[in-house]
């Protein structure tokens, strides 16, 4: 089902990033302990810390010599010291980590069951007075991008009106706890995940719309129809399914950048995710930050394309005889 | 049962819309006396507020200084005393004697005494604290006990910042946790924490950028009046907003809002200018290397009009002797080359050049200067080209990625540079970047008198002979003009009242320009 073609590919790519990543800073203008330690280092560095630097990445050796000590580190799980928060790298991350996948997966699965039912109901009623309300309003949406409609949010929900926090992921220091707490983080939650799932609805309805009309034309409806099923049948489980595939991989995409997909939202809701990270690090310069968050980056999306791949000949098994 | 789904959706949004309603607490009572007093902060986390963790930046500094004292403090109107009573400085031997306070405990209990200073000193010398070096020319030689409360400090060589930037700057640390400490950046248990201050830290959270301090009960100078203080992450927008709902108490906000929050009832504090913008210029590449040739483009830019367009008026344009008008150390006497493209014209005839259709020239070739500055700078440095254009001067002006441009500075490849830097409280600035090394350096060592000054004025340590010494250095610097200081920015705080918030002198410890002085917060200030 899944050829060995398939997973030499993805060795190559993983291979490829690694070297990306170790290349990139030594690449750069200047002493390459900068580039890889940032600002910091130039604050915070004494002689015996340099010397000491310079032994572990084995800067003062040949390059071949350097990648060898890059990959040791790596496969200790060793990401690389952040002079800025005084701190490994792997940590920071992954503080920052849960926030942004409740974040960013909340608003995904919103996201994506609004708009593949919407895009169904859409489809099936091509022409209607709804499909066109739908259409044209969804259409809208699509254009703003999704910090726009954070700002929007914020801006009504958060400014002018008070419903909801201006910033952050839960009250600091509220003293709350169990459901009070839990309500308090959803409450906090509520506007970025709005801004993110309204902005990256319309995909999905749009792509389940086109393929459901598509769909709706093929024999096999006709036959479902025939033999008498029942509306919701035919909608849902004939053609609603079958036009979810092109969504599956829009989807993917998009999770394949779950990691950084709600920088900007985050950055207007000052949520502690690791986009807001990413743009602190890149303020502070703290370059150890930023090629871990990019190398986390590179693998979740090699991790769901891979997943992807596998799940298509579940959702269709046509694609299966494509190999 | 076609619309069934659809039918569906409002059923949903509307318990949806109920619970997000539900959710949403009673707003937070304000009370008359202050149990609790939220500072807004846009980064949120400074680091673990250790003397050693935090983040070495003022603002982690600032989280440190609730919790540990120094020998001397300042208010806003200069050095008093805070672990030490009183102070002198001792001539003839170059040694300071502090008296210290025989009633400070730790906030473990433990006694403060002389011993706990003399450790202090000799463990930063070996373990380099971020805001103090204490080996080289701010070193000190040797610490000795007079008695339980009497330090001795033997400076390695006459320093003038000596009460600034050490005693006034470096935290006193307790000896009985310190002692075996060897590594003190990976010391971040509550032990590391343990201070003489007002505060003690109750919570911080990295994710989170918040942290919360309780008022130390037993502190010497009795208890705060503000009993609980938070710093809360909010992004840089939203802060004025915050500030209007009343959820946060003070908080730095842009200067575009100053009249509304005043009109809001807020408090509106502004700081002396302690940042400068300047324009580096390459003093050993032709044709910059000539004096003349640097006060010709001195003449060309206009930075009344720099600050007005630029930054939008919130600033003051700069002195070409970097210490800026409103400090103690400024000579108003410094040359300011006001807007003149006359002058840029004759100094540049006198150089040679001719002024052909709108460019100079010199044998045949035009006249073109690279400009470089990272995309923060993009208005100013486009500011400037129109400016030199126009006065006949060409230039290629590029923005590129910051490190890009430090290298190509520290490399001397390139003509012309915008760079900024602040610690102008305090004149010792003037030596480091002027004629230390490095990129954020003019590395300009060609007169010798120059140099001869920023050296003499670090070891005066007559106040009034110093400030004569900076004087001469403003006149000798501006005429040379390695470097054009371009603008001062202005930076503005709002709060409600409560506690009133104030900018130390010269900024707090060595020079931080942010009003968060602990003093606000032990006794009220008038």
């Amino acid at each position: 089902m899944f050829s060995k073609g398939n997973i030499v590919t993805y060795v190559i790519a993983f291979l490829f990033i690694l070297a990306l990543n170790f290349f990139l800073p030594r690449m750069m203008p200047g002493d390459p302990l900068m580039a890889i330690y940032g600002d910091e280092a130039l604050i915070a560095m004494t002689p015996e810390l340099k010397a000491e630097l310079v032994e572990r990445f084995a800067l003062d050796q040949p390059l071949w010599q350097q990648l060898g000590a890059y990959f040791g580190a790596l496969f200790q799980g060793e990401l690389g010291h952040s002079y800025y928060y005084n701190a490994p790298v792997l940590p920071v991350i992954l503080g920052r980590l849960p926030w942004t996948l409740l974040l960013v997966g909340s608003s995904l699965v919103l996201s994506t069951v609004l708009g593949i039912t919407l895009g169904i109901e859409s489809g099936w009623r091509r022409g209607s007075k709804t499909d066109r309300s739908m259409l044209a309003g969804l259409m809208g949406l699509n254009g703003f991008p999704d910090f726009f409609l954070g700002m929007l949010l914020l801006i009504a929900f958060g400014v002018t009106w008070g419903i909801f926090p201006l910033a952050g992921a839960l009250t600091p220091y509220s003293g709350l706890s169990g459901l009070a707490l839990l309500l308090d983080i959803l409450r906090h939650l509520f506007l970025p995940v709005a801004a993110l799932t309204l902005a990256h609805l319309a995909g999905g309805y749009l792509l389940t719309r086109n393929t459901m009309i598509t769909v709706l034309k093929e024999p096999y409806m006709l036959t479902a129809k025939a033999k008498g099923l029942s509306q919701r049948v035919l909608k849902y489980r004939h053609a609603g399914r079958n036009s979810m595939l092109p969504v599956v991989t829009q989807t993917g995409i998009w999770m394949g950048r779950v990691v950084t997909g709600a920088l900007f939202v985050e950055l207007v809701f000052a949520y502690p995710g690791v986009g807001y990270l990413t743009y602190e690090a890149l303020l502070a310069r703290d370059y150890p930050i930023i090629q871990g968050v990019f190398l986390m980056v590179a693998v979740s999306v090699l991790v769901i394309n891979f997943l992807i791949d596998l799940s298509y000949p579940k959702l269709d098994p046509r694609v299966s005889y494509a190999y | 049962m076609d619309k069934k789904v659809l039918k569906l959706l409002p059923k949903l949004l509307i318990p949806a819309v109920i619970f997000a309603l539900l959710i949403f607490p009673s707003c937070p009572a304000g009370t008359p006396e202050i149990s609790s007093y939220t500072i807004a902060d846009s980064t949120g986390d400074w680091g673990y507020p250790s003397p050693y963790a935090h983040y070495s930046r003022g603002p982690g500094y600032i989280r440190m200084s609730f919790i540990f004292e120094t020998l001397v403090w300042k208010d806003a109107s200069g050095f008093i005393p805070q672990l030490a009573e009183e102070w002198e400085y001792v001539a003839e031997e170059n040694a300071y004697i502090f008296k210290l306070r025989d009633d400070v405990t730790w906030h473990d209990g433990e006694k403060f005494s002389a011993e706990d200073v003399v450790f202090t000193i000799e463990y930063v010398k070996n373990h380099p604290n971020p805001f103090v070096t204490l080996i080289g020319p701010s070193g000190v030689r040797e610490t000795i006990a007079i008695d339980g409360y009497t330090v001795k400090l033997y400076l390695e060589q006459p320093y003038a910042p000596f009460l600034n930037g050490v005693a006034g700057t470096l935290p006193i640390i307790p000896k009985h946790i310190w002692e075996g400490v060897d590594d003190p950046k990976s010391l971040t248990g509550p032990e590391a924490v343990i201070g003489t201050g007002p505060y003690t830290l109750a919570d911080y959270s990295k994710e989170h950028g918040t942290y919360l301090y309780k008022a130390y009960g037993d502190y010497y100078l009795g208890k705060p009046f503000v009993d609980e203080i938070k710093f809360v992450k909010i992004s840089e927008e939203m802060i004025p907003a915050a500030l209007k709902g009343g959820s946060v108490s003070a908080g730095d906000i842009p200067p575009e809002v100053v009249s509304e929050m005043e009109q809001a009832g807020l408090t509106v504090i502004t700081a002396p200018v302690a940042w400068n913008a300047k324009l580096t210029i390459n003093h050993r590449k032709e044709p910059m290397s000539s004096k003349q040739f640097r006060q010709a483009l001195a003449y060309a830019i206009d930075r009344e009009a720099l600050v007005q367009i630029t930054q939008r008026g919130y600033g003051i344009a700069g002195s070409p002797g970097m210490v800026p008008p409103t400090s103690d150390w400024y000579n108003p006497d410094t040359p300011q080359y006001e807007y003149d493209r006359a002058k840029t014209r004759g100094l540049l005839e006198g150089l040679g050049y001719e002024l052909e259709d709108s460019y100079f020239t010199k044998d045949g070739e035009e006249l073109e200067l690279e400009l470089i500055a990272e995309a923060s700078f993009k208005e100013v440095g486009q500011f400037i080209k129109q400016r030199l254009e126009e006065a006949g001067i060409k230039v290629d002006f590029r923005t590129m990625e910051a490190k890009t441009v430090d290298a190509k500075v520290e490399a001397w490849d390139f003509d012309l540079s915008i760079y900024g830097h602040g610690s102008l409280y305090e004149p010792s600035i003037l030596k480091r970047v002027i004629m230390d090394e490095g990129f954020n350096s003019t590395r300009y060592t060609s007169n010798e008198k120059l140099s001869q000054l920023l050296q003499a004025q670090l070891s005066e340590m007559d106040a009034e002979k110093r400030k004569e010494l900076v004087f001469q250095i403003q006149e000798i610097y501006a005429d040379d003009l390695p470097a054009l200081t371009l603008y001062y920015p202005k930076w503005y705080w709002a709060h409600d009242g409560n506690v009133n918030l104030f900018y130390t002198k010269d900024g707090l410890a060595s020079g931080i320009p942010i009003p968060l002085n602990r003093l606000s917060f032990v006794k009220e200030q008038k």
